[in-house]
């Protein structure tokens, strides 16, 4: 019996231990492993939409609620005017899984500054060209966010990639969703933005 | 083991047609020349250059590790330059120096002399050789960027990559007469259809590859792709394409038969063979390789001990 | 056969050598062993995890119960891989995300379980630094040497820079998963080439 009771008590022990001290290393590290991810997983996205801006967009950053989500706005200044804001948008259906799309939108007048595909776990070769070759993504550069944009079989003006019609689709729904995103905010964001 | 029994003889299949290992190499090579001298004739010097340096360097590995291993020199049984002959068969003429002597390296050391030398090598050494080149440097390996500056009276494209990639109405354009007397695209000693089955009828009359193998092993390839052909002409070649093409015949005379990696048996080496055939056919025409033949063969030398197991038992003896 | 702490620490150097000699662990060698960088981070994450689950285990051996010592082990070498897992992605996010799912599989690497039971249970803490320590850089110069070596042949490159020039034509097979299979085979065959002599 005594035997029993120690084993417990010295996992219970162990384990406890072992929880707090993890719960303690997750909130001092958590703040240090966003900007971490900001600046690795979305960096190079921000670089390629804000080519030439002056600040850098992964450290002048704010979140604004969206619906339930808090999302993540970057932002990007040009010649002393700050006027482009950049956060990402997500389209369903692409052929492995959602398709994240960082999209940088001039607040001015709504167009597209340029895009980036983010996340996606297409097939290599094909889809994945989405992110490896920038030529199909820099055709949303100029279009407006806040009309529907879609490949050119829908009726749009996106030329879909060659071999990859679905992930096409997929990246289109996910700047749909950030146009979503834009006018649902559009008014505090520009607010925001301006405060930089 | 405290038993009084010293040695177990079980019945036969022993196989021995009263020639050495040398004489067997020997043989071999010979009759291989039959496929390869057009090959020499068709590609011109780079193909000479290609096959020399592939048989010197299968014998200059196979002393380095008998050196190194301090064993007794192996070279002298011919087993080494029959690799190399072999390996070079399958080469595209334009192979460079490196893509050889590395393949040879693979096939020699790693293939054969890592498991024990000539003789305990589960696999085929030459396919080993291939297909790690193959994954390595596919690009050497795709016969139309590497024969691209070749402009033979024929049509200069490797038929089981134009099937892939056009579909079944190019077939059309190689004539079974083209296809036998090596008016095709590939390896080096791969493609002169009639020499390959001249020189394995040969080595089969004198029992120094087994029959069943081979037979089956057409078989397997003429069985499936008839069947893929008639489930869905639109689609799939017909089963004559397919045996002329691609390594198919060099697999069914000299690299299925290959002793330490095919089985013993009567009923083993028919299913052996047959299993080669039809996982040939099915990587071709479903997978996403061009030619199957190769990891075919591989994938039939990993269950060969399993299969060498089937067959017939004594009648009422238990066990 | 009591050994000094030096002896602890050397045995794990080559002796002992964890991959070559031992043959535990083979998930990351294999697995991770694409580049030298990404076999030395690997090995020094493992390092951290075991000197650290040796030092408690060889502090707490008195008072954990033999019949859930396992248990024990596990809590113990979980805690500090989630540990290493945030402070990498707190301080070395690059190597993390090459790195990626090895880090928690480091839980069940049999060699920090297999030192933690076969050695630091059942010595003191000194020694079990040593042997934790020893074993842990065994494992990181293998790993560094394995990755070296595929990373030379299979890309050509060296921490970068290229080593045989522009002409060289990367054998792409040795930084696939075969190629590994293949040449830890090759450097455990010369292993015993120069340990039998």
């Amino acid at each position: 019996m005594t035997e029993l009771i120690k084993m417990v008590v010295v996992l219970v022990l162990l384990s406890s231990s072992s929880g707090g001290l993890l719960h303690w290393l997750k909130t001092q590290t958590s703040s240090k492993i966003e900007d971490q991810q900001v600046k690795f997983v979305k960096g190079p996205a921000l670089k390629s939409i804000f080519e030439g801006s002056s600040n850098d967009p992964t450290a002048d950053r704010f979140t604004l609620k969206v619906g339930e989500t808090e999302k993540n706005f970057f932002v990007g200044k040009f010649d002393g005017k700050t006027n482009c804001v950049a956060f990402e948008g997500f389209g369903k259906g692409g052929y492995g899984g959602d398709i994240g799309l960082m999209i940088g939108v001039d607040i001015d007048n709504g167009s597209v500054l340029g895009a980036a595909v983010t996340t996606h776990s297409e097939t290599p070769g094909l889809g994945a060209k989405a992110k490896e070759d920038p030529s199909f993504v820099s055709q949303l550069k100029g279009l407006s966010i806040e009309s529907p944009i879609l490949v050119t079989n829908d009726g749009g003006k996106i030329n879909a990639m060659s071999g990859a019609t679905i992930t096409s689709r997929a990246v289109c729904n996910a700047a749909n969703d950030a146009g979503k995103i834009y006018k649902e905010i559009k008014s505090q964001l520009t607010e925001k933005v301006k405060s930089f | 083991m405290h038993s009084q029994k010293k040695l177990i003889v079980s019945h036969a299949p022993f196989w021995h047609d009263g020639s050495s290992i040398t004489t067997r190499s020997y043989h071999i090579m010979l009759a291989a020349m039959l496929a390869i001298i057009p090959g020499l004739i068709m590609y011109g010097a780079s193909a000479v250059a290609v096959v020399s340096m592939s048989v010197s360097s299968a014998i200059l590995w196979e002393l380095a590790f008998n050196k190194i291993s301090k064993q007794p020199v192996s070279v002298g049984d011919g087993n080494a330059s029959l690799i190399g002959l072999l390996f070079a068969m399958m080469l595209p003429a334009t192979s460079p120096w490196w893509v050889v002597v590395t393949g040879t390296f693979v096939a020699v050391i790693i293939g054969k002399q890592i498991f024990g030398g000539i003789g305990a090598n589960p696999f085929n050494p030459v396919l080993i050789g291939m297909s790690i080149l193959m994954v390595a440097w596919k690009d050497y390996f795709d016969f139309d960027a590497a024969l691209v500056n070749y402009d033979l009276d024929m049509v200069m494209v490797y038929p089981l990559a134009y099937l892939k990639n056009f579909g079944v109405s190019i077939v059309d354009q190689f004539s079974i007469i083209d296809l036998l007397t090596g008016k095709q695209v590939g390896g080096i000693g791969a493609t002169f259809g009639i020499g390959i089955i001249l020189g394995g009828i040969y080595l089969i009359i004198r029992g120094f590859i087994r029959w069943e193998i081979t037979i089956s092993f057409l078989a397997g390839i003429f069985i499936t792709a008839l069947a893929f052909q008639i489930s869905d002409p639109q689609n799939y070649a017909g089963p004559v394409f397919h045996l002329l093409t691609g390594y198919t015949l060099l697999g069914a005379f000299y690299l299925s038969t290959e002793d330490s990696s095919s089985p013993v048996n009567f009923i083993p080496m028919l299913i052996y063979g047959a299993g080669c055939g039809v996982m040939t056919v099915l990587i071709r025409n479903i997978g996403a390789y061009v030619d199957g033949v190769v990891l075919a063969i591989l994938l039939m030398n990993l269950a060969n001990p399993l299969i060498d197991k089937i067959r017939p038992k004594a009648i009422g003896k238990v066990a | 056969m009591a050994k000094t702490v030096t002896q602890e620490f050397t045995k794990g150097l080559w002796e002992e050598i964890a991959p070559f000699r031992l043959v535990l662990g083979l998930c990351p060698v294999l697995g991770v062993t694409t580049t030298m960088e990404n076999g030395i981070g690997m090995g020094l994450a493992t390092t951290f995890v075991l000197v650290c689950s040796n030092i408690l285990v060889s502090i707490l051996r008195k008072f954990i119960p033999a019949k859930v010592r396992i248990a024990c082990f596990i809590v113990i070498i979980a805690t500090f891989v989630t540990v290493v897992e945030l402070l990498m992605q707190a301080f070395a996010y690059p190597l993390f995300l090459k790195l990626g799912v090895f880090i928690p599989l480091i839980v069940v690497n049999c060699l920090v379980l297999g030192r933690a039971e076969a050695f630091a249970f059942k010595n003191k803490l000194i020694p079990s630094v040593a042997d934790g320590l020893g074993m842990g850089v065994g494992f990181t110069l293998s790993l560094g040497a394995l990755g070296a070596v595929r990373e030379i042949l299979g890309t050509g490159m060296f921490l970068g820079m290229s080593v045989f020039g522009a002409s060289y034509e990367p054998f792409a097979f040795m930084v696939q998963a075969p190629g590994a299979f293949v040449c830890l085979g090759l450097m455990l065959c010369g292993m015993n080439i120069i340990g039998s002599k």
